[in-house]
């Protein structure tokens, strides 16, 4: 087990970039299924206070829709991509406009196809994050069925507080914001993807990457 | 007579006289756990997060533990007048934000323990725990009033409810 606080740049560095080729991927995969091109920002490796979790992405209460993924194999770790509600709610109708090539408002739609939609958005956005890196670390990986939420942003980022909180005060993050561009005028949708490594998990990521 | 308001936030836990209106805003699969002793008119509350403390550093905050919260709560509630047999428990929170059918993780599970060990913890202690929400999958916010002892609970889509 590793005390994260205690990691020094040059490993928070070359956790970074693994979060760099992972969001890459992940955007060219939510860049092919919009048909949108995608703004990707500067990943960051962030050491954030488990006690300060709920105000560190944004308004504690603030309503977000989350996609949730485990991986296990050679680099155990859970994945999160989180938007707020108005954002997720846009991309689905998007979605569904490219789907079925008629746009309908998202509240005339079934919440079991909502979700379902925003599922699979997550769901094909995170595997792609996962399978570049378990290339880059030449790990194996299963990932688990996606779980999805809507809810308010502090009580969605417990299950956060839940992996770490049991080793520390301090959790390991890597965030990166999306975009998507090519818009009407005045609408947005952006997402979060946050990697969130098992406690457990941060050495052997720190050998496979030869910062230890 | 207005309340004023304290917010709690993650693991903390805090005795208060009435009247003040204890807050905690958006638990997920946390507990907020609430004491009270109407007839000393003094009243407590915790952000739980987690069951067991596993004998974990003495550094770590009491209220982040079910098994070190409780005990906490309870031995300052008698310091501000309260007595064992007049304490009364209501808990809220402890659900499960993300299912992932097949997973194998403990840490998803987490706010079904934190419930137990609570209720467990009070039991030991001799506390009577009047009232109860939690499980499902919806995070809570919470409001304790010390004017009338309610709880009111806050979920997304369900609206309000006192217990």
């Amino acid at each position: 087990m590793c005390d994260v606080a205690s990691f020094n740049e040059q490993q928070l560095d070359a956790i970074r970039e693994v979060g760099n080729i992972g969001t890459g991927n992940a955007a060219t995969a939510l860049s092919g299924l919009l048909s949108r091109m995608i703004h990707m920002d500067v990943p960051k490796t962030e050491l954030v206070s488990i006690y300060e979790l709920g105000g560190h992405y944004g308004d504690p209460m603030q309503v977000v829709g989350a996609v949730f993924v485990r991986s296990s194999g050679g680099f155990n770790c859970s994945l999160i991509f989180i938007q707020p509600e108005e954002d997720a709610q846009l991309m689905v109708e998007l979605l569904l406009k490219q789907q079925f090539g008629t746009f309908i408002p998202y509240s005339e739609v079934p919440q079991d196809i909502t979700d379902s939609a925003l599922t699979e958005v997550g769901n094909i956005v995170l595997s792609s994050f996962l399978s570049s890196i378990n290339m880059l670390l030449g790990t194996q990986y299963q990932i688990s069925v996606p779980g999805v939420a809507h809810d308010m942003l502090s009580s969605i980022l417990d299950v956060v507080a839940s992996i770490y909180g049991q080793m520390g005060e301090t959790a390991l993050l890597v965030n990166t914001e999306l975009k998507v561009e090519g818009l009407e005028e005045g609408r947005k949708i952006s997402g979060h993807i946050i990697l969130i490594p098992d406690p457990d998990a941060l050495g052997i990521l720190l050998r496979k990457l030869k910062v230890i | 007579m207005a309340e004023n308001s304290i917010v709690l936030g993650m693991a903390d836990l805090m005795v208060v006289p009435a009247p003040i209106k204890l807050i905690t805003l958006g638990l997920g699969s946390c507990i907020g756990l609430v004491v009270y002793d109407s007839f000393a008119k003094v009243a407590g509350m915790a952000h739980i997060m987690l069951p067991d403390s596993r004998g974990l550093s003495a550094a770590e905050k009491v209220g982040k533990f079910a098994d070190t919260a409780v005990p906490a709560l309870i031995e300052e509630m008698l310091k501000k007048g309260a007595t064992r047999p007049r304490i009364k428990a209501k808990i809220a929170g402890g659900a499960q934000m993300f299912s992932l059918p097949g997973a194998s993780a403990e840490f998803l599970t987490v706010g079904a323990k934190n419930v137990n060990e609570t209720k467990k913890r009070l039991a030991r202690m001799g506390i009577a725990l009047i009232a109860s929400d939690t499980g499902g999958n919806k995070g809570r916010t919470i409001e304790f009033s010390t004017s009338n002892w309610m709880l009111k609970v806050k979920t997304l889509g369900k609206g309000i409810s006192e217990i």
